[in-house]
């Protein structure tokens, strides 16, 4: 047979197993890709990773929650005296500007989620309140009284035009 | 340090020994032919069946109102769902493909006979578990294909006696095939793979205990043994290899030849499709049971097509050794029963014609026919083979064979 | 013997094929379907633009249209005020439809492609299969029980430029109903090929090692 020469020469029988055996773990491994890939979010729970939010139907003192990402956003219409109370503040226990977490002043967007547990705080004339554990959040979302720990959280998002933000889209 | 954690598992676990007695040093006939790759790959498509299943399972629904969507979610929206899904509909397949075969190996070289009739009936238990799994895997995409098909099979248990109605109400968990139905399926559908994985550790204790055949149907003398490990585990992979390239190409290229047309259409009980028909293999069983016409007989001549398979080492009387190989009237016995399952096969696909039905009830006596000639036919092809000069193998062996019946 | 097995998996196959076989298949025209971007883009409109008055495609969202590569304006214009992620709904009201199609609500087309035995070809066939009867009625060949009207209007169509534009049409809207059936088909056939080209690869590799190690042994077998 051809083999016979090659027969006593280990290099290359040693070569051509460690080169099939490495050919087919790196095979092997990229199989897994699809299994591992099938439990990301589905496509059809990422397209919810965008919300589109119509403004012209919330009257300045309203808000309106949206869903994003299976979490509830604030989308709160500020009055004037919301805004003057809220840029005249520093913050509490994390204090920030109010000019740093909106984009213009009479919008506020934040994600409705208490940053201590995650329970859905509820909107009130001084801004939030958590049922779960008393936390208290400003008119720019910012936390006035514990336990939570950090300001209500400002997600990404953009305006299109002046009666409408895209939540999710820089 | 490798070695010094085997040392310890060694201490409490016969580790290296299992591996030595089982793979490294487990010894092998070295004439076994590429027909004994399937054993091995049956137990690949099982696995890949396993997995592609579990993770299917994290995105289908098992309610009535849910599947069908679900099935669609998961082809359209889950990241790589419809490699998934593709893979395990063509697995399906494929199962019985390697599986039959592997039947189709052990009838042709006689590996069911003494002493393997345990290997060989655990064999047949792993086929009953895997019709089973496939049909109530079928119903859970839940189209209409799924939908008429569990409500045909399930109405066969009318046939039991007294209790027949019952039963299959029973079954369901409602009238007809329903959402209870489809829930229960799912459960036992989950299940089933860790009854079928059981049932092969078993199916390889007893090849392990008897060792494997080989096509010269005589036990071979030690110094014909090889360790399975190097030989047969590269052998296998090749296999593999080969096997893998065409599995692939169905799931591919061609993944909709195994999923009917009809079963594009959300299950509708108020409707039939015009022509059901079952999945391909099922269609010689399905035409055995069109063949008679009356419900009791037709299960029973059913379930005994697949049944009879176990008396195969009691009808097969012969004393000359091996399979088909140096048996000239077994092996035309053996082409006649395959070409007559193929015939079979066309007949459960068609409609039902006057021509239809006579050629399934003729290519259905043949079927049992064959079965029943095989304990006369076999003693006459003995008594032929032993008037003529045997091959010196196997004349040597026969002598041995009957000093030790003497005994 | 291999070549035995051979001839009998291959008969298997050719048993199982006619089971698929459909007593009107024989009619049906088999003429090749057009796949590129640009004809499903033109059957997407035909489809979203008249089809979608009467049937629903509930598996597919207004998004799904942007990745086929359908314009941005185009979607927006046919969606109105729906969201992007809404599904491409029947305009009609099922009760409307029943009333319209004598009891019968239009089947839903996202599946249809599959749903019947000759897929696409089936579809164009049926677009293109109707014609005036010799008593001047409607009448379709392929699917003769059918309550749709001629909605291309094939049977009305005069000279045969006006034909080959009706049948391109239907080739555009069957095009995209199989892009619609099986939106994965395209990604499926290139990794396919990435995929059969590295088994054979490693097949390739396993049989030189294979022969290798068998090599090492005198292959004469036992007996025989």
């Amino acid at each position: 047979m051809a083999d016979s020469d090659t027969l006593n020469s280990p290099t290359r029988r040693d070569f051509l197993g460690k080169f099939t055996t490495a050919a087919g773990v790196t095979g092997a491994a990229a199989a897994c890709w699809p299994f591992v890939s099938s439990m990301n979010p589905s496509q059809d729970v990422l397209a919810k990773s965008i919300t589109e939010v119509d403004l012209s139907n919330i009257p300045p003192g309203g808000m309106h929650t949206v869903a994003w990402q299976g979490k509830p956003v604030f989308v709160l219409h500020r009055t004037e005296a919301e805004i003057r109370k809220a840029q005249s503040s520093p913050g509490g226990l994390a204090p920030e500007e109010d000019g740093r977490r909106v984009q213009k002043p009479e919008w506020l967007v934040v994600v409705g989620v208490c940053t201590h547990l995650g329970c859905v705080p509820n909107h009130n004339e001084d801004g939030w309140l958590c049922a779960c554990h008393g936390s208290m959040y400003d008119t720019s979302g910012r936390v006035v009284r514990g336990p939570a720990p950090k300001n209500l959280e400002v997600p990404v998002y953009s305006f299109e035009g002046e009666n409408k933000i895209v939540i999710g889209k820089a | 340090m490798f070695k010094q954690t085997i040392d310890w598992i060694d201490q409490r676990f016969p580790l290296t020994s299992f591996v030595k007695h089982e793979l490294t040093g487990y010894p092998t006939p070295r004439n076994l032919s590429y027909w004994w790759n399937f054993g091995f790959l049956a137990g690949f498509v099982l696995v890949l069946q396993l997995a592609t299943g579990i993770f299917l399972a994290m995105h289908y629904k098992p309610d009535a109102a849910l599947a069908f969507d679900s099935v669609q979610h998961i082809m359209r929206d889950v990241n790589y769902g419809w490699l998934l899904r593709y893979l395990h509909s063509t697995g399906a397949s494929a199962f019985f493909v390697v599986v039959y075969i592997h039947m189709a190996r052990t009838l042709y070289y006689g590996s069911y006979r003494k002493p393997r009739e345990l290997l060989w009936w655990t064999g047949q238990i792993l086929l009953l578990l895997l019709m089973a799994i496939s049909f109530m895997g079928y119903l859970l995409p839940w189209g209409q294909m799924s939908y008429w098909g569990a409500a045909v099979i399930t109405n066969l248990f009318r046939a039991t006696p007294f209790i027949g109605d019952q039963l299959v109400v029973w079954l369901r968990g409602d009238y007809g095939v329903g959402d209870a139905t489809l829930t229960r399926f799912f459960a036992l559908h989950y299940l089933f793979p860790f009854i079928i994985s059981a049932a092969v550790v078993i199916h390889l204790v007893a090849l392990h205990s008897v060792k494997s055949s080989n096509p010269s149907g005589i036990n071979l003398a030690d110094k014909d043994n090889i360790p399975f490990h190097p030989y047969f585990t590269i052998k296998d992979m090749f296999g593999l290899g080969v096997y893998l390239m065409v599995f692939c190409w169905f799931v591919f290229f061609a993944p909709n030849a195994f999923i009917e047309a009809a079963n594009n259409i959300p299950a509708n009980p108020m409707q039939t499709p015009a022509h059901i028909v079952p999945e391909w293999y099922f269609l010689p069983f399905y035409a055995i049971l069109r063949a008679v016409p009356d419900l009791i007989g037709g299960v029973i001549a059913m379930a005994l097509s697949v049944l009879i398979f176990a008396a195969m080492p009691y009808m097969d009387r012969s004393r000359i050794p091996g399979g088909a190989h140096y048996r000239p009237f077994y092996r035309i016995l053996f082409y006649l029963f395959a070409v007559d399952i193929l015939v079979l096969g066309w007949v459960g696909s068609q409609p039902v014609t006057n021509t239809t039905v006579i050629v399934g009830q003729v290519a259905t006596f043949v079927y049992f026919a064959a079965f029943l000639a095989l304990p006369f036919i076999s003693k006459i092809e003995e008594r032929y083979l032993m008037s003529r000069k045997l091959p010196p193998a196997l004349k040597s062996l026969l002598d041995a064979q009957g000093e030790r019946s003497a005994k | 013997m291999i070549r035995m097995l051979l001839a009998t998996f291959s008969a298997l196959l050719l048993a199982w094929a006619p089971g698929a076989a459909h007593a009107n298949e024989a009619v049906l025209d088999h003429s090749p379907l057009p796949e590129d971007k640009a004809a499903l883009v033109r059957g997407a409109e035909i489809v979203a633009t008249n089809c979608n008055g009467c049937h629903g495609l509930k598996y597919l969202r207004y998004r799904h249209l942007l990745n086929l590569g359908v314009s941005k304006d185009k979607v927006d214009e046919w969606r109105g005020s729906q969201s992007l992620d809404a599904v491409l709904a029947s305009q009609m009201s099922d009760e409307a439809a029943k009333e319209s199609f004598g009891g019968v609500v239009p089947p839903d087309l996202s599946l249809m492609a599959s749903a019947r035995e000759g897929g696409g070809h089936y579809l164009y066939s049926y677009l293109t299969a109707y014609h005036n009867t010799q008593d001047g009625v409607l009448g379709n060949t392929v699917f003769p029980e059918t309550r749709m009207p001629d909605v291309l209007g094939m049977a009305t169509a005069t000279d045969a430029q006006q034909k080959a534009g009706i049948q391109a049409q239907a080739k555009d809207v069957s095009a995209f109903l199989i892009w619609a059936a099986d939106p994965h088909a395209a990604e499926r056939k290139h990794l396919g090929s990435y995929v059969l080209a590295y088994l054979a690869f490693m097949t390739v590799l396993l049989y030189l090692w294979k022969r290798r190690i068998w090599a090492r042994i005198d292959q004469e077998p036992p007996i025989e």
